[in-house]
């Protein structure tokens, strides 16, 4: 070992130096941006590129932009303080915010599960494959995985799901779109005042920016052991995992927008969209795009469950790690598996209205999100915590005023789901 | 065994324990003895006896100096200031402070002084050890008893019953688990003198007596540890003298030693390494990058340094990295005496002590003795009437799934590693292959 590693040491230089760090540091970023890819994430821009075509493109830039800001500062905050958010939240505002914080996200987390759930069983069916043998499948495939898997073999796992979202990509170009008409859409913003439309675009955001993403990337990097002088290595893979995600979402906008909006079919499911797509793209359009939404579906359901008992036993100091046996951590086991199990058991209700269930876990995120925003700005301003790592004026007016759309994006998500 | 060991003097501490709260209370009580939590005492009001308001109780001082804390001064805001009040001025606690009348002069300014201890800010919603239990928890209340005029920290409350108080659902709490459960909910508090903090360097840097973490098993301190978040870790396993690190160290997970051993300069590290076994050294230093390696090596004294360089050589899975050469190796003409003695004066830095190697002026393994044998021989015999001249070996490249069969079969607490020309290179004491086979048992 010693030997070899020293030989492995001298023959890194220069940028191969840099590149081997930064593969060996790649990850959380990465992983963080494309599980927010979830199943409601699928669904939303299938959606949003069947009813309005093109013209909701250009916001993914917007998107892109506020996602780097936000994980950004959660990327920063793990590095510079070497502890989860919860963590932060807990020691910086004592119990009883902290307790309603982590009720708020377990809640927001079990619909965001269930709705995982559905995207399984969904896109399981396109397969014809039925949701009473899928579901319990997967729902013991992701306790499999993490139980019996260690962190490296769970992170590679997810790193290889990661690359499965090409599947999208590859029935983007199936569709042949047309290059030029789609430049053109993306550097001339079309807005309407319309209410689907606004509500749609609302949806887009929310769906990108989930709170719960901000506890996974930042526990994440914090078990990486990122260290201070790693610190640019983490901002690159936040970057490049935001805009790889955007590019993904651009795919299946684009996919859809080409083919069930220029063909005026009218679609209210990731499923529908799947399906809709054989006659206009062809059958193998079909698979790829169901198995893109297993594979996010999997992916998020086996991740979900997992960072929030994480985020709740550290805010609420128990013990909280794979090694332990359940008896050693009662609480952690627990959490897991209620989220498992609720999760996976609603799905399998006969007659259970999918669609509402996933918008109502969107118009839940969207509740919580603007709190935990302010909570993490107060936290990344705070001296005490962050030392000299604070935000700087300028990149404080920026994630400000993202916070603040973000807020009037969500109330006005939440806002219109009650009329 | 160390469970098994634990047990009685488990009991006798809590007796203790227990004593020594019944002395405490016993020598001051007239009165009657309150206990009283920090949630109930934050945000009360300083009133004093002309009820003029002097602001609210935002956090309290203690001062550790003795083993159960007393609280010497709360911290008020008033208007707008934060301002120190000390504890004699406090006449008794009901729903207010009520003390003495005040003048803006009686109140102190902020700083603190040695062995004084902010409650709210230091331990409340922080990491603490629990060094009974060896185990990293958060604080949930921190409960004091009221003697008098002296409050005194006795207990940390780390449980779900202390949790729903401070979120303020304690009663409701106790009432639904008693009716849906037929659960009595139980505080659960840590003694102080169990509890080390954590969330500041400088407690850790307080004398050795006062670090409590000098109480616990290197292999637990090194589970709490791997807990902590990368800052605390290094405070916390620089807080240890040099031997308890390297003991802690060699059951660290060998990433969390790496990061651990790169936040210390290398004269630091050199002194921890050298207390550690020359293999768990190599292991450790084969996996820093080269130059922090060499410059601790630098550092090391230069007979340790040595043996370390000559296992860094070899592969982790064969014989050559396996092996430690901290053992015991003496000329054919030494008496048994003479051996005994070398042991006896050794024992503390050999890593093998069951047998004692035989070799020449060469370094050529010419037989073994173990130490049951040693005890039990006329203490004038010379070794070469003892030796076993049938030595089972290995060479330097012998993998370790081979090496297992060897100790397999032949029931030894350690097997020679020697060079083609037979000449001694090392021992593989059976605990380093352990923690290469032990992995792999459970599958």
């Amino acid at each position: 070992m010693a030997a070899v590693n020293h030989g492995a040491l001298q023959r890194r230089k220069g940028f191969l130096k840099s590149l081997g760090i930064f593969l060996a540091l790649l990850g959380p970023g990465f992983i963080t941006s494309n599980v927010d890819n979830d199943a409601g994430g699928i669904t939303t821009y299938s959606l949003a590129g069947s009813e309005f075509g093109f013209a909701l493109i250009w916001t993914l830039i917007p998107i892109t932009a506020a996602l780097i800001v936000i994980q950004e500062m959660c990327a920063r905050m793990g590095v510079v303080t070497g502890k989860g958010l919860s963590d932060l939240i807990r020691e910086r505002f004592g119990a009883r915010p902290t307790f309603y914080l982590m009720i708020a996200l377990f809640f927001t987390n079990l619909g965001n599960s269930i709705s995982n759930f559905a995207g399984v069983a969904a896109s399981m069916e396109i397969f014809g494959i039925s949701k009473y043998l899928s579901v319990p499948l997967s729902a013991f495939f992701v306790w499999w995985l993490v139980v019996k898997g260690n962190y490296k073999s769970v992170e590679k796992a997810f790193l290889v799901a990661c690359l499965f979202y090409v599947s999208y990509i590859i029935s983007g170009f199936m569709a042949k779109p047309d290059w030029e008409q789609i430049g053109q859409e993306v550097l001339r913003p079309s807005f309407s005042w319309e209410m689907n439309f606004v509500t749609m675009a609302v949806g887009l955001v929310g769906t990108t920016i989930a709170p719960w993403m901000q506890f996974y990337l930042q526990s994440s990097i914090v078990d990486k052991g990122l260290k201070v002088e790693n610190y640019e290595y983490a901002r690159m893979d936040v970057i490049i995992g935001s805009i790889a995600v955007n590019i993904v979402a651009f795919f299946i906008i684009m996919l859809c927008a080409v083919t069930i909006f220029q063909a005026g079919i009218k679609v209210e499911t990731a499923k529908d969209a799947a399906l809709a797509l054989a006659p206009l793209a062809g059958k193998h359009c079909t698979w790829l795009f169901a198995f893109g939404l297993l594979n996010a579906s999997l992916f998020a359901a086996s991740i979900l469950p997992l960072s929030t008992s994480y985020t709740i036993c550290e805010a609420f100091g128990w013990e909280a790690s794979l090694n332990r046996k359940f008896m050693e951590a009662p609480q952690f086991y627990g959490l897991y598996s209620l989220m498992i199990i609720l999760g996976a058991g609603v799905i399998l209700f006969p007659e259970i209205p999918l669609i509402p269930i996933m918008y109502y876990s969107q118009v839940i995120n969207g509740i919580l999100l603007p709190f935990i925003l302010i909570t993490m700005l107060i936290l990344i301003n705070d001296r005490r915590v962050m030392g000299n790592y604070t935000n700087g004026p300028v990149f404080n007016l920026i994630s400000w005023i993202t916070v603040a759309v973000m807020i009037i994006l969500s109330a006005f998500l939440v806002i219109t789901s009650f009329f | 065994m160390r469970e098994v060991l634990k047990k009685p003097s488990q009991l006798f501490q809590r007796m203790l324990y227990i004593k020594n709260l019944e002395v405490l209370s016993m020598k001051m009580t007239t009165n009657p003895q309150v206990f009283l939590f920090l949630s109930e005492l934050l945000g009360k009001k300083v009133i004093d006896l002309e009820k003029r308001e002097w602001g609210k109780v935002f956090d309290l001082v203690v001062s550790l100096s003795e083993p159960y804390p007393p609280v010497i001064a709360l911290l008020c805001r008033h208007k707008k200031e934060i301002l120190r009040l000390s504890w004699k001025k406090i006449i008794k606690i009901e729903a207010y402070f009520l003390t003495h009348s005040l003048t803006p002069a009686d109140f102190d300014t902020l700083q603190l002084k040695e062995g004084e201890l902010l409650l709210k800010d230091f331990l409340l919603d922080k990491q603490i050890v629990d060094t009974h239990g060896a185990k990293v928890l958060r604080v949930n209340d921190l409960h004091f008893l009221q003697v008098d005029h002296t409050l005194r920290l006795v207990h940390v409350d780390v449980g779900f019953k202390g949790l729903m108080r401070r979120v303020g659902w304690g009663k409701f709490a106790e009432k639904f688990f008693q009716w849906f459960f037929d659960y009595q909910l139980k505080d659960s508090f840590i003694p102080w003198r169990y509890v080390q903090p954590i969330s500041s360097p400088d407690l850790l840097r307080l004398k050795i007596s006062q670090n409590k973490l000098a109480q616990l098993h290197p292999a637990d301190l090194a589970d709490i540890i791997e807990e902590l978040d990368v800052y605390k870790r290094s405070q916390v396993f620089q807080s240890l003298d040099a031997a308890t690190a390297a003991e802690t160290l060699e059951e660290t997970d060998p990433k969390i030693q790496v990061r651990l051993i790169e936040t210390l300069n290398p004269a630091q590290a050199s002194d921890i390494i050298e207390e550690m076994s020359p293999s768990e050294a190599a292991d450790l230093l084969g996996d820093l990058p080269k130059e922090k390696a060499e410059g601790i090596l630098r550092e090391m004294e230069e007979e340790i340094a040595e043996d370390v360089k000559e296992l860094l050589v070899h592969p982790d899975e064969k014989a050559g990295g396996l092996m430690t050469t901290s053992f015991a190796a003496l000329p054919a003409e030494t008496s048994v005496q003479e051996a005994l003695k070398f042991l006896r004066q050794e024992a503390e830095n050999l890593d093998v002590i069951y047998y004692v190697y035989i070799i020449d002026a060469e370094g050529h393994l010419l037989g073994v003795i173990s130490l049951r044998e040693l005890l039990t021989a006329e203490p004038e015999t010379n070794l070469s009437n003892l030796s076993n001249p049938r030595v089972i070996t290995v060479g330097l490249e012998e993998e370790k799934e081979e090496i297992a069969d060897l100790f397999a079969k032949y029931g030894f607490k350690a097997i020679p590693v020697v060079d083609e020309e037979k000449r001694l290179k090392g021992v593989i004491p059976f605990k380093n292959l352990l923690e290469v086979v032990a992995p792999k048992l459970g599958k």
